[in-house]
């Protein structure tokens, strides 16, 4: 067992973390944040592309771990790239680079709401046993707009693969990457979440003292942050490990976790979370809509059982 | 990243289990559900202790000269996880092997390393911790029991509760007030069990008859040797102490095992079906695999000599939290085999996982540490 990043892993951790940070103002017009509910990471996609970072996981010696160090630091940002799919699903799933972004369907969700579905150039549709990567060319998509801060669109004319590309018995695996991918990105704006409602209760001051000096919100972020902390681990070990029911663990606490934790922030931020100008929804309502991703919890729990407690033969 | 165990550890793990095939096959109806402090898992635990001791089991991680292999921490949870998840059998020589040898290690004399450091290495030994007092539990410094130095040694008065194996414990670590108030005064004694003036009362609890005493202590005389470290300088042993209390029992271990049982037995009555009960039980596994993993988080740290951090506190909350929702399962779905007798593994499970919030420290204090050395957050008022 060793907790700690390779010396690679870590360089390249902090070369991440150096394009996140660098890149990261919300916005403005008129010295104020721009009042949208989801904020492009257009820099932070270029200074990535620029780098080479997308192929990661294709590079000798890389992986699965490496490209999630990639989707959890970007995730923390507040503004929104899509790399879970491009970054991570696509490359594992089928050894290479698809054309990007990489959207990540149900076949049941393409006509409701799928995140990244706008300005998607691939979809890996879940099919059940198989995977459909479907080339967006001259499909027309309809922009979904508020409250989510994900570019998320569904498809105006019924789903159509039959030009798609079909991957039979893929399915399986693209759910366990795309679970890994989803914990990673709930993990990080849970993470982020806290730690942005953590420095605004430091320094708001109620009855002439912070209202992190309350204990009955000291409490709640405390357990928020077990909670980011927990989601965090099982995503790496299922990054990790490549087990089906690692991943679906992961997927199904981070999903389970967010709630409580979008719940406590936003009220700790009292009316100011409220406001598009304050940072807090650009993770809080990505992880809204996170928490219903692939179907939501019980799909996960439901395959995470059966993967964990098998029937009999 | 690597999260997989290495052969030394793979093959540690199987000599331990080797040792546990030799329980006795009621072991989980007679001896486990009434805890690692009932009388005949202690008495058995004599037996089952000089058995790990002749295969130099107990204490892998301890240093070459201490009686150990000079192993990682890695082994010492991996014992941790083969004996706690099966209730305990080695009873309290857990406490010797996890933190008071390692205390004894660091701030002992020659002599007393001597004396207790191979005493627990072989298996000799069941330990008490007597910190705990009725007007000092999370507020421990409160503590009032006093060592008055005396001719030779200290004179000692006072009372100790909650203490889960005094009854039939050989030796006590013992806190006791040398100097003024608060942490200040505080100071670290042996005290073998049967020294004169001690007396042991049991207290009967919900989660075992045999768990909880009180232990008084009247004109008890310790010789100077059974002071630890300076006099009125234990709280800085106790800090060292406290982290490897909170992190060194393999609870979440226990509650993957339970919950494994737990699903056997829906399975048996045919609910198992049902993807509500599907979806709480693979709810609680997140939770157990979510505590193993944070839990491992700090073992990491101990195993590479880094200063633990808060870590601990975030690790041992996630437990409790995995530990009650497996209990949890058992009241929710099949509370008739917590029944005395109906299912001892389910009921060693249920028992001690209702004290996992307690026991080491309140569950709100674990919080309170993480508010202020993980967040950063304010004292609160
Ligand atoms: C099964 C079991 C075995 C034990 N074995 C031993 C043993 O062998 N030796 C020993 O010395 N002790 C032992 N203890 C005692 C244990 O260490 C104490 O119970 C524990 O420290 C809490 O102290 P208390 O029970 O006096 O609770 P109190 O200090 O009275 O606190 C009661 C409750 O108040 C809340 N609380 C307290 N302080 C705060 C705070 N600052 N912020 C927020 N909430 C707070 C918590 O919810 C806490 O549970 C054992 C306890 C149990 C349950």
């Amino acid at each position: 067992m060793d907790f700690d990043f390779t010396p690679d892993q870590q360089a390249l951790r902090e070369a991440i973390v150096r394009i996140v940070d660098d890149n990261r103002d919300l916005p403005r017009s008129g010295g104020v944040v721009e009042p949208r509910a989801c904020h492009p990471a257009t820099a932070m996609e270029q200074a990535f592309m620029q780098g080479g970072y997308l192929d990661l996981a294709l590079e000798p010696g890389c992986g699965a771990v490496e490209a999630a160090i990639l989707v959890y630091e970007a995730a923390l940002s507040p503004l929104v790239m899509e790399l879970g799919g491009a970054a991570l699903v696509a490359p594992l799933l089928t050894r290479k680079a698809l054309p990007r972004p990489v959207a990540l369907a149900r076949v049941e969700d393409l006509p409701r709401g799928v995140r990244f579905l706008a300005g998607a150039r691939t979809v890996l549709v879940d099919c059940g046993d198989e995977v459909a990567v479907l080339d967006m060319t001259g499909r027309e998509v309809a922009a979904l707009e508020d409250p989510f801060a994900y570019p998320l669109g569904r498809l105006t004319a019924a789903p159509d693969l039959t030009s798609a590309q079909r991957l039979p018995g893929k399915g399986g695996e693209l759910r366990r990457l795309w679970r890994i991918a989803l914990a990673l990105e709930a993990a990080a704006a849970m993470e982020a979440a806290v730690r942005f409602t953590t420095d605004y209760v430091k320094q708001r001051q109620v009855f002439g003292r912070p209202v992190g000096s309350f204990q009955a919100v000291q409490h709640r972020l405390s357990a928020d942050a077990v909670k980011c902390r927990g989601v965090y681990w099982l995503a790496m070990k299922a990054a990790w490990s490549g087990s089906p029911l690692d991943a679906a663990l992961a997927a199904l606490h981070a999903q389970r976790a967010v709630p409580e934790v979008t719940y406590d922030t936003h009220q700790f931020n009292g009316a100011l979370g409220m406001t598009l100008e304050h940072a807090l929804h650009c993770w809080t309502f990505r992880l809204r809509w996170l928490m219903g991703e692939m179907g939501g919890e019980r799909t996960h729990a439901a395959d995470a059982a059966t993967l964990a407690w098998p029937d009999a033969a | 990243m690597e999260f997989a165990w290495n052969e030394a550890e793979e093959a540690y793990r199987a000599e331990l289990r080797e040792v546990i095939a030799t329980l006795p096959g009621d072991w989980w109806d007679a001896y486990a559900p009434h805890g690692p402090s009932s009388p005949r898992l202690m008495e058995h635990a004599r037996t089952f202790n000089a058995r790990l001791a002749a295969r130099d089991l107990i204490v892998r991680h301890w240093p070459r000269e201490y009686g150990g292999q000079d192993a990682s921490a890695w082994q010492q949870i991996i014992i941790s996880e083969e004996m706690w998840s099966i209730g305990e059998p080695r009873s309290s020589l857990y406490l010797g092997a996890n933190w008071a040898g390692p205390a004894i290690m660091k701030f002992g004399t020659a002599a007393q390393k001597q004396k207790w450091l191979r005493a627990i290495a072989g298996g000799e030994l069941l330990w008490c911790q007597g910190f705990s007092e009725p007007e000092a539990g999370t507020d421990l410094s409160n503590m009032k029991t006093r060592a008055e130095p005396v001719e030779g040694g200290y004179l000692v008065n006072g009372s100790k509760i909650w203490t889960s194996y005094a009854a039939r414990a050989d030796v006590m670590f013992l806190l006791a007030r040398v100097g003024g108030k608060g942490k200040g005064g505080v100071s670290c004694f042996l005290v073998p069990m049967d020294t004169h003036g001690i007396e042991v009362r049991p207290i009967p609890g919900v989660h075992s008859r045999w768990d909880f005493h009180e232990v008084f202590f009247t004109d008890a005389f310790l010789p100077a040797d059974a002071l630890l470290g300076e006099e009125a300088g234990g709280w800085t042993i106790v800090q060292t102490i406290i982290h490897y209390e909170r992190i060194g029992a393999g609870r979440y271990e226990k509650a993957r095992r339970g919950l494994d049982h737990v699903v056997g037995r829906l399975k048996e009555r045919g609910v198992w079906d049902d993807p509500v009960v599907r979806a709480d039980c693979a709810a609680a596994l997140a939770l157990v695999e979510a505590a193993r993993l944070q839990t491992y988080l700090v073992i990491d740290g101990r195993a590479k000599d880094s200063d633990p951090g808060a870590e601990t506190y975030l690790a041992r909350f996630a437990m409790i939290q995995a530990d009650h929702a497996v209990a949890n399962l058992s009241s929710a779905y099949l509370p008739d085999l917590l029944v005395d007798g109906a299912d001892g593994h389910l009921r060693s499970q249920f028992n001690s996982a209702i004290t996992a919030g307690i026991a080491a420290g309140a569950a709100e204090v674990q919080l309170n540490m993480i508010s202020g050395r993980h967040l950063g957050l304010p004292r609160g008022a």
